[in-house]
């Protein structure tokens, strides 16, 4: 008797193996995410993953998928740590067809090896600001918006449109202590230099990120006159608590995308009342939210905890990401006039995507995030962003359409774009025209 | 029966000191090079190559390299990750510095950069000891991981503050970079280890392994018989890090291809010390043992609801794993406190004396 248990537990385990290996040859388009649901960081990760699923989930629900081709959404779980990004990579490349890495050090890593497996990494918002440069990154994509675009969009928003206004002015930057807060750091000492305003680094190392005391004391004593932030998870909340102990004004006080969270917020609530932070999409009521509600939501089939959580920035920004992605499958399957594509034709779709008013609007998501298009030479797009405010309870718009100082940041992009290509010799630069 | 030594006589004393002097082992021992060298790279795929057998050798070597201060010379330590971060920060340096150097030069020279900071750091031995040393040595780790942060030289000013792996070439096959083939750096990497490997098995048979064991033991009596404890402190500190210090360097130039600053951070310290732990201190075999159970493990659990075709979600999984391979390494330590290796030792005993027990 319990040999035969035995036995019929190995047939099943068989059949199912089976059963798995069939499902995967069936016609759909296999598109993983590295996600980190786990981790120090899982806070901020889970609403942006839930989101991308969804997005997804609706999708195939709602139009059994793209052009009658199923997506394969899948999740290889990293907790934001490198060694298993790198696992997760390695696992998933063979039959993806684009690669989410989603963490710094990951993308670092990945991207020399994305010119040799031939894979986009699709890395919205996020990622190394060169990458924008198509000639040199030919697999790194980063729309719609660059870290450089986003500090450029701030600085334009506090000094109110003309940057020689900052003259004589103290901005402090409150970043993270890793690749990721100092991202902007470039550009910002650029603008300093340029426009004559004084730049304040202040870094927040990875292990202190929850008590900034010494940091704040540091902030009270230059009495800056703005405080920028390029924080991250824990960070965030630290700073925030900070800045309402030290009755920092909250309105001089403007973080990056990443430091727009609401479950953030929540801990300083109304007392975070004026914050803002720049953003690509806006949450809010959608037409395309209403389908997530009745496909997703309401069929039981998402993970989101609270189904109120739908409203939130991240959540949001997770469909708009998982939008982006489609756009670029759809764009290459128009192109190459086949369902199924393969990760080298997906690259050519995301080089060619041109997300517009029009097209947002036909999606249900006019007005949700910026429209962009991009080209062989421009993977980023720069399509801008809307400043983000804190009522207390959440997030709303503050402001109109900001865009990025290109003229400013295009030269400085090229020259890191090449130095990059430079120090990771032989790298293929490919030229574009256009 | 499978292990009988009867007949094997020993009539010379070198044969008698000789590396494997039951024949038996020697035999496995060649299966297992037979199948690390030979087998493995026919049937392994890339996803093997690059999450499974390349970072269990490399990290199986930086616990050889903790081994012989902990496990053998007895001093404890919990900057190995900090010391592994100077042995790639050298690398990587050497590298960019003298582009045509040869990548196993460059490799060996790193060596010497972490083994003399792992001296610096090695001189309060001589006054202190057990948690306090541990101590000593955790403001290594502090202290060097914020260095490689704050230095701009360090990675060359890069906007990301990484470092970033050059394509390089040996004997006109490339061996660094995205293009090399993931064949080619596990023959490297394998190559070293059983080099280093080799060279250290025969240092710990040999003077040096036999003073660092006498001060392990008890230094008062190892001073009494006439050792200089300060030099037998010192040369484990010296080889160890100098290990520890190659194992860092292939940890960046033949698995990851870039790392920031806290990649060396304490966890890495950690993990390091676990496997040297759980696969027993002092102990050869057992860091390579260990190394399977920590770093191999875990990836090949997460293979398996995949191939089984369970739907588990990528998360929830990484939790059931963290849990599996915690309960596992609970477990040995219980039934097993000396380690993995003791666990083979006494396997092998009892296979040489079966079928008759003791």
């Amino acid at each position: 008797m319990r040999r035969r248990n035995w036995i019929a537990l190995a047939a099943g385990i068989a059949a199912s193996t089976v059963v798995a290996t069939t499902a995967v040859q069936a016609e759909e388009l296999y598109i993983p995410n590295l996600s980190y649901r786990t981790g120090p960081f899982a806070a901020t990760g889970t609403p942006l993953m839930n989101g991308q699923r969804d997005y997804i989930e609706m999708l195939n629900s709602r139009d059994g998928g793209v052009n009658g081709v199923k997506l394969g959404y899948d999740e290889c779980e990293t907790g934001y740590n490198t060694n298993k990004g790198v696992e997760c990579y390695e696992k998933t490349k063979g039959k993806a067809i684009v690669t989410q890495p989603w963490s710094t050090g990951i993308t670092l890593q990945v991207l020399p090896r994305t010119n040799v497996d031939k894979i986009p990494i699709l890395a919205p918002g996020y990622g190394f600001s060169p990458m924008s440069d198509g000639s040199v990154f030919q697999w790194g994509f980063n729309p719609p918006a660059s870290y450089w675009d986003a500090a450029s969009m701030i600085l334009k928003h506090i000094s109110g449109g003309d940057l020689d206004s900052l003259k004589g002015q103290k901005v402090a930057l409150l970043h993270l202590d890793h690749p990721y807060g100092k991202e902007p750091l470039p550009l910002l000492s650029a603008m300093s230099e340029k426009h004559g305003f004084k730049l304040l680094p202040i870094p927040v190392g990875l292990k202190e990120m929850q008590n900034q005391s010494a940091q704040w004391l540091q902030i009270r004593r230059e009495r800056p006159d703005w405080v920028i932030m390029w924080g991250w998870g824990a960070m965030n909340t630290g700073a925030l608590t900070e800045a309402v102990k030290t009755r920092f004004p909250m309105e001089k006080f403007v973080g990056v995308w990443w430091s727009g969270h609401d479950n953030d917020m929540r801990v300083v609530g109304d007392k975070g009342k004026g914050y803002k932070s720049i953003s690509w999409n806006v949450p809010g009521d959608y037409p395309v939210m209403a389908d997530v509600k009745k496909h997703v939501i309401d069929a039981g089939k998402s993970l989101l905890a609270d189904p109120a959580d739908a409203n939130t920035v991240f959540y949001q920004r997770g469909l708009v990401i998982s939008m982006i992605l489609v756009e670029g499958i759809k764009a290459a399957q128009a192109h190459f006039d086949s369902k199924i594509i393969n990760a080298e034709q997906l690259r050519w779709g995301l080089e060619n995507l041109n997300v517009d008013e029009a097209k947002l609007k036909e999606l249900g998501m006019g007005g949700m995030t910026v429209p962009f298009s991009t080209s062989c030479s421009n993977h980023t797009g720069h399509g801008g962003g809307w400043m983000l405010e804190w009522d207390g309870t959440k997030f709303v718009q503050a402001s109109d359409h900001l865009t990025p100082d290109r003229a400013a940041i295009e030269p400085l992009e090229a020259a890191k774009a090449k130095e990059y290509a430079e120090n990771n010799k032989p790298w293929p630069v490919t030229a574009c025209n256009g | 029966m499978f292990y009988r030594t009867a007949g094997q006589f020993k009539t010379t004393y070198s044969a008698d000191q000789a590396l494997y002097p039951i024949r038996q082992d020697a035999i496995l021992l060649g299966i297992v090079l037979a199948v690390a060298y030979v087998i493995l790279p026919m049937v392994a795929s890339e996803f093997a190559f690059r999450a499974l057998l390349v970072p269990v050798l490399i990290y199986a070597l930086a616990a050889l390299g903790l081994n012989i201060l902990t496990g053998f010379a007895g001093q404890l330590s919990l900057g190995t990750g900090a010391f592994m971060g100077v042995g790639a920060y050298a690398c990587y340096k050497l590298t960019t510095i003298f582009p045509e150097m040869n990548i196993v030069i460059a490799l060996f020279l790193s060596g010497f950069f972490s083994a003399a900071v792992g001296v610096a750091f090695g001189l309060p031995s001589l006054r202190i000891k057990g948690f306090y040393l541990a101590i000593a040595t955790l403001a290594a780790q502090f202290f060097l991981v914020w260095l490689f942060e704050k230095a701009g030289w360090l990675y060359n000013y890069n906007a990301s503050g990484a470092i970033e792996v050059r394509t390089l070439d040996l004997f006109g096959l490339t061996v660094t970079g995205p293009t090399a083939t993931p064949v080619t750096q596990y023959y490297f990497v394998l190559v070293t280890v059983t080099v280093i490997t080799l060279l250290t098995i025969n240092l710990t048979r040999g003077r040096y392994g036999r003073t660092w064991k006498a001060v392990r033991d008890m230094d008062i009596a190892a001073e009494l018989v006439g050792i200089n404890l300060m030099r037998a402190k010192l040369t484990a500190f010296a080889v160890s890090s100098y290990i520890v210090g190659i194992a860092g360097a292939l940890l960046v130039f033949f698995f990851k291809g870039a790392a920031e600053p806290n990649l060396f951070d304490i966890e890495l310290s950690f993990l390091i010390l676990f496997i040297a732990i759980i696969g027993g201190l002092g102990s050869i075999l057992g860091n390579f043992l260990g190394a399977i159970l920590i770093v191999a493990l875990p990836v090949i659990l997460n293979v398996i609801p995949d191939a089984l075709g369970i739907p588990v979600s990528s998360a929830t999984f990484e939790h059931i794993n963290d849990m599996i391979i915690g309960a596992l390494i609970v477990t040995i330590l219980i039934v097993e406190p000396h380690g993995l290796a003791r666990f083979w030792a006494v396997i092998r005993e009892k296979l040489i004396i079966w079928p008759f027990p003791h």
